[in-house]
């Protein structure tokens, strides 16, 4: 049945399409689950705040980003970030970021509306005498959160966070669409040069989904764990 | 040591706590109790700012608690306080849970934080538990960590928030017996509890509460003789007499 099909230009392509696009999308995907989990922290916290503007800038922040498509997003942030950085150094002309930051910034900004709302669950899922508790031993807010509540509320949710971030490295591969070189991108290059496109295509669908569902096992195993622990 | 004046409290429309004043005196031994409901947690929870209050004055220590202007997490250090549920740090061993307030609220080095928290934990007859977690001991064994907890602070007060309810009942004498051997060294106490036996042992003065109100204040023999409050008198026939 696989007569007419060459799955030799898989194998020639193998190097270029796991040094630079595999390289690419897995980068992408750590930077912005790191820069994604931390700046979403931040906004957990601003919503959780009793100062209303905090909890309100942070709401619409997360609302925002949640009803617009990511498409979108990797568009706008392709087009805006060379002029938010211009006008944040004070520079006269845009400057060029390139694709690769421009998409590590979009992704941080997007998937940090995501991690939010799943660290609030995890803060909120921390009995309020644990908070208390910290304050009665004379720390602060901020000594409370980082000794008391986070760790908690990180490990309790770590499953939820490395689930988002499957969801996170299969969405990375929406970058074609500001011409980056991703794994797809260096897929789609090659398929086109050679016209070998379901050859390809189905070469990347298999890689995305072995990749993918071994790590949903991982996490699966990880989740017992905790589970057991607690 | 404690001063509480007039305070009250209100959650939306509900008032929680009613014009209630009394004092606690250095080295003294007081308890609280009365029905659910009566607001006693929250009153001893205002005492250290844990719960903030609309009207009155509390000063501990000559520090008053209500005014905006007061270091709380300072104030707070040198209150200890022991809650219903023990509120250990489960992600903690037992002596990181003694070295931590220490540290980051007192800025003790991690020896000297240790070496305090250790002996407190040897007081308490726990010190081979060192290196376990919360959840590896038993209610009675993680209530005693608390008391140490509290204690590795130095407090001038200390605060207790039902501190035996969740216990059952064979591991409520070995918290009970680090809470009396306190009280006879002199340490400034405040107890929310329903336990009459420690109360009638070692407590001063008795106060009783129901519905936000401090109904009966009393010396502790007095209490038990003859409560003048007919609810006082009804609560303690209901809970003496099994």
């Amino acid at each position: 049945m696989f007569e007419g099909y060459d799955f030799e230009v898989i194998r020639t392509s193998l190097p270029y399409l796991f040094r630079d696009g595999m390289t690419f999308t897995v980068t992408l995907t750590l930077i912005a689950m790191s820069g994604g989990i931390v700046f979403g922290t931040l906004l957990a916290l601003m919503r959780l705040s009793a100062f209303r503007i905090l909890s309100m800038l942070a709401g619409g922040y997360v609302n925002l980003m949640r009803s617009v498509p990511l498409l979108l997003v990797i568009f706008w942030f392709f087009f805006l970030v060379p002029y938010i950085g211009a006008w944040l150094v004070g520079a006269e002309r845009p400057i060029p970021v390139g694709a690769f930051w421009s998409a590590a910034i979009t992704f941080t900004m997007f998937e940090a509306a995501y991690y939010c709302e799943i660290m609030r669950a995890g803060i909120q899922s921390i009995p309020r005498g644990q908070v208390w508790s910290g304050y009665a031993l004379g720390l602060n807010y901020w000594q409370t959160m980082a000794q008391v509540v986070l760790p908690q509320a990180f490990r309790n949710m770590l499953p939820v966070l490395l689930t988002q971030t499957i969801i996170l490295f299969q969405d990375t591969s929406l970058v074609y669409v500001i011409s980056a070189t991703d794994f797809l991108g260096a897929a789609a290059k090659v398929a086109n040069r050679d016209y070998r496109l379901v050859e390809m295509y189905t070469f990347v669908a298999a890689v995305y989904f072995i990749i993918s569902y071994s790590l949903s096992v991982l996490v699966k195993r990880l989740q017992d764990r905790i589970a057991i622990v607690r | 040591m404690i001063s509480i004046r007039n305070v009250s409290k209100w959650y939306g429309t509900f008032q929680v706590l009613n014009g209630c004043s009394t004092e606690v005196a250095k080295g003294e031994v007081v308890v609280v109790c009365g029905p659910s409901g009566s607001g006693k947690s929250t009153l001893i929870k205002c005492v250290n700012a844990l719960e903030p209050f609309q009207k009155g004055e509390i000063t501990v220590d000559g520090v008053s608690v209500g005014d905006p202007k007061t270091n709380l997490p300072k104030l707070r250090a040198r209150v200890g306080m022991v809650f219903q549920h023990f509120e250990l740090f489960p992600h903690m061993t037992v002596t990181q849970n003694l070295t931590l307030g220490q540290v980051k609220a007192l800025g003790r080095s991690q020896d000297e934080a240790r070496d305090k928290g250790l002996k407190l934990l040897d007081r308490v007859g726990l010190i081979d538990q060192k290196d376990k977690y919360p959840a590896q001991l038993s209610g009675g064994q993680q209530q005693r960590v608390a008391i140490a907890r509290a204690l590795s602070m130095d407090p001038v007060a200390m605060l207790f928030d039902e501190p035996t309810s969740a216990l059952d009942p064979e591991m409520i004498n070995e918290v009970l017996d680090v809470m009396v051997g306190l009280a006879k060294e002199g340490m400034t106490m405040m107890v929310v509890t329903h336990e009459m036996g420690f109360a009638r042992k070692v407590a001063h003065r008795v106060i009783f509460m129901d519905g936000g109100r401090i109904v009966e204040d009393a010396k502790t023999d007095a209490f038990f003789g003859t409560p003048r409050s007919e609810r006082a008198q009804q609560f303690l026939s209901k809970i003496l007499h099994h």
